[in-house]
């Protein structure tokens, strides 16, 4: 064996014994299983990789839009129905947007509209 | 595609006594013949991934089992990894060397086996030391070895295992390591400088015996 580990050549006494340990048996069996295994699986195409990309996100997306629809009807659903004894008939637009308040009379009116 | 520059040996150096610097990722020839083979392996050819399994399947082999220290658990892993290589062929670099980055690819695999928990228990590796020819105080002394190799390799922290056996057993270059593992060369060196002496150690006199 090498004797000075700083020495940065290969230590062939070692490499060798760790090939030995490390090369396992039957070789040749063992790299057609390789061969064989990658003959059998089809190579991904580029919609093959898209879809992978996409598929989890289209999920996602459904998912999201699914729920944000349930929050929806769950929402209107919790709405109380307005009374319309509380409703107020409008005033003529002028009344609305006039910095000055609006005449007794057009309340007066509108109050009379009212359902 | 980029062309692979191809090194030649140049020994102009050795009158001169100043080293050649070394392009950034310079391919050897055996690296061209790979780049090659991975072109045609990229337009579908499998049989050319073939020949790519032939040239590296058993390095890959080596370090797996260095990993994960089971014939089948490091089998498995490599397959795992020569299939994840095959399906992502296309996204190679054929202006690099081929072998750290199928090397990674399987490495991957094995740490990710070994992580997941998913490993059969380590049993001594096979017995592939022993030969016929062998007498029972050879036999023993190799038996002795290979249990002593097993326990260093498992005293080791993965990476520097992983340096250890592509350096010393697979003859590969710090550089191609250093990619393998992503670390700097200089790290691949002091991997590879603490593994030997770890092994050194567990090994005692015995590898001398086997000379």
């Amino acid at each position: 064996m090498m004797q000075s580990p700083f020495e940065h050549e290969r230590d062939e006494e070692l490499g060798r014994v760790l090939r030995e340990q490390l090369t396992g048996a039957a070789p040749e069996a063992f790299l057609h299983r390789m061969r064989s295994a990658v003959a059998a699986a089809p190579r991904a195409t580029e919609w093959d990789v898209l879809a992978d990309w996409a598929r989890p996100r289209v999920m996602a997306l459904a998912i999201a839009a699914g729920l944000l629809l349930w929050l929806g009807a769950w929402f209107e659903g919790t709405q109380a129905p307005v009374d319309p004894s509380l409703m107020v008939a409008s005033l003529p637009t002028h009344a609305v947007v006039s910095a000055q308040p609006p005449a007794v009379d057009e309340i007066m009116a509108a109050l009379r509209e009212r359902p | 595609m980029k062309t692979p520059t191809v090194r030649t040996r140049d020994t102009a150096y050795l009158s001169t006594g100043q080293r050649p610097q070394r392009p950034e990722h310079s391919l050897r020839n055996s690296d061209v013949e790979d780049a090659e083979l991975a072109r045609a392996a990229a337009r579908g050819d499998s049989d050319a991934f073939g020949r790519l399994i032939d040239r590296h399947g058993m390095a890959a082999r080596r370090a797996a089992r260095a990993i994960l220290r089971d014939d089948d658990d490091a089998d498995d892993a490599v397959q795992e990894g020569m299939l994840a290589a095959w399906r992502a062929i296309d996204r190679y670099d054929v202006a690099r060397p081929f072998r750290p980055w199928l090397m990674r690819i399987v490495v991957n695999a094995a740490l990710d086996a070994r992580r997941r928990g998913r490993v059969r228990h380590a049993e001594p590796i096979a017995e592939t030391l022993e030969s016929p020819g062998l007498g029972p105080d050879r036999m023993a002394e190799a038996s002795l070895l290979r249990t002593r190799i097993d326990a260093g390799l498992a005293e080791l922290p993965e990476r520097q295992r992983i340096a250890l056996v592509l350096f010393d057993a697979e003859g590969w270059g710090h550089a191609e390591i250093a990619a393998t593992l992503g670390v700097p060369e200089g790290t691949v060196r002091s991997y590879v400088f603490h593994a030997r002496r770890a092994m050194r150690r567990a090994l005692g006199t015995l590898a001398e015996g086997m000379k």
